[in-house]
């Protein structure tokens, strides 16, 4: 708040007071909140981690069985048996709360199914097929999990960076601005009420000559 | 054609051209030879050996590793339909009835293929002719509009009725499954009946049919039995005929809380020597298992090829090993394509 902006009243003093109470408070909080975020953020990040690494090797097993799969039963018998794959994978997607911020949750309805629920013959398909099915069954449930931390830690990061933000503004302007207002107003009003008592002295020395 | 008799067959002549044609085939050192070889080496490779009129044919329209794959399936329904052809009386109606696995493969690609909405030009490139069924009436099951319809055409055609329960719980949930287990179900029924056991050979063919069905059973039960499937919803997967699992020993199988639990049932099984250390490895996967299987079901089809030359059993040796030649290049193709090592290539293949 620009000093020239302000008439040094009283009751502007008392408004920069509570404007000054009011963003101490708030640079607390968003200082905590800033904290907290990024001890969250840490938590989170371990947990992409980990989940960067099994999708990275459910990723690696699921190819390697496909492979297997299709050099043993030919691409032709792998290409049908996906032909006749019936229910899509399902997820439901909810949201939490993390320190106000919402962040999605991502729950995994039908991703696994038994082979009997497919939609391709039990009796013919053969366990190479059954064994990359599933393996890519697990990498879909790996990367339903790993979508959700990833996003959590993206909006963690984002944010972060705003509160950041607000509270360098709070802390290197708004804060100062405010206190260096009501310097002013004080340094005013005590100036005023200097002059006045000179000017009632003025008052006093004429009255009695 | 079930049970048909058609008179005796021309085991001489049909032998005969199957051991010329037997000698072609490519022996264990050529796959030794492949696995060092890189994709276009083996390209050429196959070309040199008996594949290079379908490996021309379909140079136009597919390329790469996709162009092995199809030109040896082409290769192999060519010869089977010669032999076929060749073929007349039981020796015809016998391998036939053998080769109505293919037809139903074909069944089902096209099944699979339209209810998912490919279009009939790719849904031809992957069929394999090489059953009863030739490209002709192949084209008019793919030509037909409704899965009905070709239900009802392929039924016609080979003269077996799928169960009406299984079509109306295809119609139910529109899923194949009950309509393809209901097939290969319907297939070894008929194989089963299509052989007499009238002489030594027939009895062997059918002994080798009724092993196969056992292989068959115990894959599906040990597959189920990892998805932590029992009993009853076990046993209807189960196929009837089966030599040495029974209907008991299979609810037995069936029943068990796991893998390792059925381990003891299965130490009184013929081809149990050749799974023992796959069951043992308690890896998790089944395939060392399914693979010894393979290797004991061959072994058999080989062994009694040797004794009994002029009959149905060298002719079926014969396809069962042009089929692994063509699943071996495949699969050291593909290997070698997709980055697999070497020696779980050689682990795969079936020699």
């Amino acid at each position: 708040m620009p000093t020239q902006e302000i008439t040094p009243t009283r009751s502007a003093l008392l408004e920069v007071k509570k404007k000054i109470k009011l963003s101490k408070s708030g640079y607390k909080i968003m200082k905590m909140k800033r904290d907290g975020l990024i001890i969250e953020f840490f938590e989170v990040l371990e947990k992409a981690k980990k989940m960067r690494g099994s999708v990275l090797s459910d990723y690696d097993q699921a190819m390697q069985k496909i492979s297997v799969a299709r050099a043993v039963e030919g691409a032709i018998a792998v290409k049908s048996a996906a032909y006749a794959l019936k229910a899509g994978p399902e997820v439901k997607l909810g949201s939490k709360s993390i320190m106000g911020m919402m962040v999605p949750k991502v729950e995994c309805e039908t991703i696994r199914a038994p082979m009997t629920e497919r939609g391709y013959g039990v009796i013919s398909t053969s366990a190479y097929i059954e064994e990359a099915a599933q393996s890519f069954e697990k990498l879909l449930e790996t990367l339903v999990k790993a979508a959700e931390v990833e996003i959590t830690m993206k909006k963690l990061l984002d944010e972060i960076e705003k509160t950041k933000r607000r509270v360098n503004a709070l802390e290197f302007k708004v804060i100062p601005e405010l206190q260096e207002a009501e310097a002013f107003v004080e340094f005013r009003l005590q100036e005023m009420e200097r002059e006045n008592t000179i000017r009632l002295k003025h008052l006093k020395k004429k009255g009695e000559a | 054609m079930l049970g048909r008799k058609s008179g005796g067959g021309n085991y001489a002549y049909v032998s005969a051209k199957v051991k010329a044609k037997k000698t072609s085939l490519m022996g264990d050192d050529a796959y030794g030879k492949m696995l060092m070889m890189s994709l276009p080496e083996i390209s050429r490779f196959i070309g040199e050996s008996g594949y290079q009129k379908e490996m021309a044919e379909l140079a136009g329209r597919i390329e790469g590793i996709d162009l092995i794959e199809h030109a040896t399936y082409r290769n192999m329904a060519r010869a089977f339909s010669s032999i076929l052809h060749s073929s007349q009386g039981e020796l015809r109606d016998m391998m036939s009835a053998y080769l109505t696995k293919w037809d139903i493969w074909n069944l089902k690609v096209i099944l699979r293929g339209k209810t998912y909405g490919a279009d009939a030009e790719s849904i031809r490139e992957d069929l394999v002719p090489a059953g009863r069924l030739d490209s002709t009436m192949l084209d008019r099951l793919l030509s037909m509009e409704t899965d009905k319809e070709i239900i009802a055409e392929f039924g016609r055609m080979e003269h077996l009725e799928v169960p009406p329960e299984a079509i109306n719980a295809y119609k139910a949930d529109g899923c194949l499954r009950d309509i393809e287990d209901a097939l290969d179900k319907l297939y070894y029924k008929r194989l089963l009946m299509s052989t007499d056991r009238s002489s030594t050979p027939k009895r062997l063919f059918q002994e080798f049919i009724r092993r196969e069905i056992d292989t068959i059973n115990l894959e599906t039960i040990l597959i189920l039995k990892t998805e932590g499937i029992r009993g009853d919803d076990v046993m209807k997967y189960v196929i009837s005929g089966g030599r040495e699992i029974d209907k008991k020993l299979a609810t037995q199988l069936a029943n068990a809380d796991s893998v390792s639990a059925a381990v003891n049932d299965l130490a009184q099984l013929d081809f149990y020597e050749d799974i023992k250390e796959a069951l043992g490895a308690n890896t998790g996967s089944l395939k060392d298992l399914v693979a010894g299987m393979k290797r004991y079901h061959i072994g058999q089809a080989k062994k009694f090829s040797h004794l009994y030359p002029l009959s149905v059993i060298p002719v079926i040796d014969f396809m069962i090993h042009k089929n692994i030649e063509v699943d071996n290049i495949r699969i050291i193709a593909r290997g070698i394509e997709s980055g697999i090592d070497r020696d779980t290539i050689k682990g795969l293949l079936v020699i």
